[in-house]
């Protein structure tokens, strides 16, 4: 007999600053929504692992989408972006996951994002609290400069290796080798973004001075860094966590910079956590 | 350690790692064009490698102050004792995170060390299988 996953792909029209994408995302569950979103130059397999775990897709509609550009979700329709130096912008972040949810209609979703979708979160959180029942930032800080060298997108170099070998590091040596992989083959798949996206990440984000604007009375935000991250260390983690009042971080043992992916086993009691957090601050 | 047994200690870890580079499947299936010279700076030890299409072309202990290569890394002997632990601790899990968040200098001409950058970082890796030579 087939096994069939209970994971449905589907696509949806959407236009975020004059530019129409068509937009593909995973679901599965039932329930209050969770909007996964993926690291940079990947795609929404990171999520594999969660959109099948009954343990939360039997109390959660899990739906993890692919970012314009990456995976299954093209560049834009309506423009000429061969012709264009792709690089990503607060702004457009920000206004791609409210799109995004509300093409679905997603009523006070949660916002799960790692590096630099953990770092629009931070921005999602101090620009749109309303909008979100909770917002989870992971692998992120306030600030991470340093990452948008040329070597990602150099002429004399095979990008898709530089990529992947790149984050190699950035998981923790005691995750399982298929995962491991599995993790560095989806940076091999989108290594032409993967400068585009760290223009975001290390030039364009940067909420220095401005974490005070974050009201986590409006919308509950906790912060989570594996032990493993080298790019945003537990230490830089924390130390961001503690300019947002009411903001909770958790350090994940054992963990590198893609929690979900690299190790799931070990990163779902991190994640329950989380929701465990919020359920006590709602109650 | 005497001198001697020093020296015989790192030539027995430069045949160790010779094998296991040269056995190491994930090095090997992307073997041809992993070409490149190296020298792994250890403070008490200078390692100079060179590859060739994945093989060990030669590797010299103790490598003259003078010989060319692409790249190196340079780093204190506990740093590179650190880093060869079977469960090193964060940050000293590769070469990478070591550069960024500990003691490790990566110098010389990097867009080498970009070509080959996939074999080179699994090849590091097997420093947790044989050690170190100090």
């Amino acid at each position: 007999m087939a096994k069939i996953s209970p994971v449905i792909g589907r696509y949806v029209a959407i236009e975020v600053d004059d530019l129409e994408y068509r937009v593909f995302w995973l679901e599965n569950g039932e329930g209050p929504p969770l909007v996964c979103h993926h690291t940079a130059a990947t795609h929404n397999h990171q999520w594999r692992h969660l959109l099948e775990d009954e343990d939360f897709t039997s109390r959660h509609h899990i739906i993890a989408y692919d970012m314009a550009r990456h995976g299954k979700s093209d560049p834009p329709q309506n423009a000429e972006w061969w012709k264009e130096d792709y690089r990503l912008t607060a702004d457009h972040f920000v206004n791609f996951v409210i799109a995004f949810c509300d093409a679905l209609e997603l009523d006070q979703p949660t916002f799960i994002g790692s590096s630099f979708s953990g770092c629009v979160a931070l921005h999602l959180a101090r620009r749109c609290p309303e909008r979100f029942g909770a917002i989870f930032a992971l692998q992120a800080a306030e600030y991470a400069s340093g990452w948008w060298p040329d070597w990602w997108r150099h002429p004399h170099t095979n990008a898709a290796q530089v990529c992947s070998s790149g984050v190699w590091d950035m998981m923790a040596p005691m995750s399982p080798d298929n995962e491991r992989w599995l993790t560095m083959w989806y940076h091999m798949q989108g290594a032409e973004v993967l400068k585009g996206d760290l223009h975001f990440y290390s030039m364009d984000h940067d909420l220095r001075g401005r974490l005070n604007e974050i009201d986590t009375g409006k919308c509950p935000l906790v912060m989570m860094t594996g032990s493993y991250d080298f790019l945003t260390p537990p230490a830089v983690t924390k130390a961001t966590a503690d300019q947002v009042a009411g903001c909770d971080y958790v350090e994940m043992e054992q963990l590198g910079h893609f929690p979900m992916s690299e190790n799931y086993p070990l990163f779902k009691p991190y994640l329950n956590k989380a929701l465990e957090l919020i359920a006590n601050k709602r109650a | 350690m005497t001198e001697a047994e020093t020296a015989v200690k790192a030539e027995a870890w430069a045949e160790k790692f010779r094998q296991a580079t040269e056995s190491d499947p994930v090095i090997q299936c992307y073997a041809k064009y992993y070409t490149c010279d190296f020298l792994l700076d250890m403070e008490d030890l200078r390692v100079g490698v060179q590859i060739r299409d994945g093989q060990m072309h030669k590797i010299e202990i103790n490598s003259a102050p003078l010989e060319p290569h692409h790249f190196s890394l340079h780093a204190p002997a506990e740093t590179w004792r650190k880093m060869s632990e079977k469960h090193p601790k964060p940050f000293f899990h590769g070469f990478w995170a070591a550069s960024v968040r500990e003691d490790l200098r990566i110098e010389g001409d990097i867009t080498v060390l970009m070509q080959n950058l996939r074999n080179f970082t699994a090849q590091f890796e097997l420093f947790r299988q044989i050690g170190v030579p100090v």
